[in-house]
């Protein structure tokens, strides 16, 4: 099976202090794969790696393309749609002007019109919310809005950097059903980074755990599910 | 009444004048943070400019456009050779290299073409009109009408079409904007390339008035400031009613209160914006923004 994304021996850093010391993943066409980890452990620097927010080296390849010196606007033009930490919602911005903003790139615009149309069907709550200031939504609807903004994108690859954080367990539930549905219907592969490792595994079918800046296990995600030790140690559950 | 109506039709076109070069402060000020204290000069050069094809027998309805798009130009490139270097750098390293690039500007403009003010035409005839009983100038209805159609196509420019929404969200969000495909760098350098023919605008509106010189501009921008920052000085729209404001205040004051001409017009107009700033310290326009973690 070819790979959209694959990562190897990617090191990377801010500074002087290195986020990442090699680290190998890949992801397939139409997979989720999570990456889980607890805090510091090189996560966010993972995906930022991929859409050129942070130096690297080593090798990552997209559909078969280089991402080597590639800039963060070229890599996204490529097909990768990035939800980075704390969402990337332009908070002085309305509902609608974020969502326009993620077909900034379209030229289709009748394509355009006809997701416009699904992302709502998705998250009704963002067509009633359509003229607010995107700063006035709440956590959970600000995560719907990030999500429909990047769907708009018509990417290949979603990367989702800690959908979870601050929502409530039953937005969380109801936001997972949705990547899930998603992933089905749309074919769009995701990388998901959690901590929230129980939901994530449940998500996804394989799985990497990080562990300072490398892999520290990885395998299906049922079966990192089962393994008391792995839980344990890396899991925290 | 009909000599207060004069002097708020003066004062409108006064505050078109002004509401241009704030406007231009606050785009840059929205793409970096920070006002341009080079606006005037800049907006001095661009005048001079025009002159220079006005002289040479250029029409003046195509030496307006032709300096804009020359303006436009130079704006981009100031951009691209002079702050992209320093975009990264500590705020205060950025004011004092706006600051620098006022002083170059201006003694370049000494340096070419003197320091003798010189008359700078104007297309509107300074013959009166009549309206409901008042008289206006064609000189101030024209400043108001160009001032206009200027500040409307800016609005238009920046809140209607896909590459005005871009470069606004570049401006808030520059990480963010990225992500969506946003090429975030350009759009800054358009933002400064908009400023720099909206500021030209407002130096060439002044000129007729002002007389062409290097420190023509240097009044005007401090009453643009204070216009930007009544304002609120991330609004475009407060700039323009900042602007108004401004003018029209300026022209009362120095038409009805006596003892305020020259000098302490300017005091006055400062009195009145500080009050407005007590009432409402992010301006008229400014909104606190509403954020959520």
């Amino acid at each position: 099976m070819s790979n959209l994304l694959a990562l190897e021996g990617v090191r990377a850093g801010y500074g002087q202090t290195r986020a990442l010391h090699g680290v190998s993943l890949s992801v397939g066409e139409g997979d989720i794969v999570a990456l889980l980890g607890a805090n510091g452990a090189g996560k966010t620097t993972t995906l930022r790696a991929v859409t050129g927010g942070v130096r690297w080296e080593g090798s990552i390849h997209f559909a078969g393309r280089s991402l080597s010196r590639m800039s963060t606007e070229s890599v996204v033009r490529l097909g990768i749609a990035h939800v980075p930490e704390g969402r990337g919602i332009i908070t002085q911005l309305t509902v609608d002007e974020n969502l326009r903003l993620g077909a900034y790139l379209r030229r289709d615009r009748q394509g355009v019109r006809a997701d416009y149309e699904r992302v709502f069907d998705y998250f009704p709550i963002l067509r009633e919310r359509r003229e607010l200031s995107a700063g006035a939504l709440s956590g959970g609807e600000q995560q719907m809005l990030a999500l429909a903004r990047a769907l708009l994108m018509r990417p290949r690859l979603l990367l989702l950097d800690e959908p979870s954080l601050g929502l409530a367990p039953l937005v969380v539930r109801s936001l997972f059903e949705i990547i899930r549905t998603i992933n089905e219907k749309e074919g769009v592969a995701v990388l998901l980074v959690e901590q929230n490792a129980r939901i994530a595994l449940e998500l996804s079918s394989h799985a990497y755990v990080l562990e300072v800046g490398r892999v520290a296990v990885e395998g299906p995600s049922a079966q990192l599910k089962e393994e008391e030790s792995v839980r344990r140690s890396y899991l925290g559950y | 009444m009909q000599d207060f109506l004069q002097q708020v039709v003066s004062g409108i076109a006064t505050g078109g004048i002004f509401a241009s070069l704030a406007l231009a402060l606050v785009l840059i000020y929205n793409a970096m943070g920070l006002v341009n204290f080079a606006q005037g000069e800049m907006a001095m050069l661009a005048t001079f400019t025009a002159l220079s094809l006005i002289q040479r027998g250029v029409d003046y309805w195509i030496a307006l456009p032709v300096t804009l798009v020359l303006a436009f130009v130079g704006g981009v490139v100031i951009q691209r050779v002079v702050i992209r270097p320093v975009e990264r750098a500590p705020v205060l390293t950025l004011v004092i290299v706006t600051l620098g690039l006022a002083t170059l500007i201006n003694g370049l403009a000494g340096f070419l073409f003197g320091y003798v003010p010189r008359s700078f035409p104007s297309p509107f005839s300074v013959q009166t009109v009549s309206i409901l009983g008042a008289f206006a100038s064609y000189q101030d209805l024209g400043v108001i009408v160009v001032s206009a159609i200027v500040l409307v196509l800016m609005y238009v420019l920046l809140q209607r079409t896909p590459i005005g929404l871009a470069m606004r969200a570049a401006a808030h969000q520059p990480e963010a904007s990225r992500l969506l495909g946003i090429r975030v760098s350009w759009m800054l350098a358009l933002g400064w390339g908009l400023a720099s023919a909206v500021g030209a605008v407002s130096g060439i509106m002044a000129a007729p008035a002002l007389l062409l010189e290097p420190n023509m501009m240097q009044t005007v921008i401090i009453y643009a400031f204070a216009a930007a920052v009544l304002g609120g000085i991330e609004s475009p729209l407060g700039a323009v009613l900042g602007g108004l404001i401004v003018g029209v205040t300026v022209n009362l004051a120095g038409a009805y209160v006596p003892g305020v001409g020259g000098d302490l017009q300017l005091a006055v107009a400062f009195a009145i914006i500080i009050a407005v700033l007590v009432l409402k310290p992010n301006g008229l326009m400014g909104r606190g923004s509403v954020r959520r973690a």
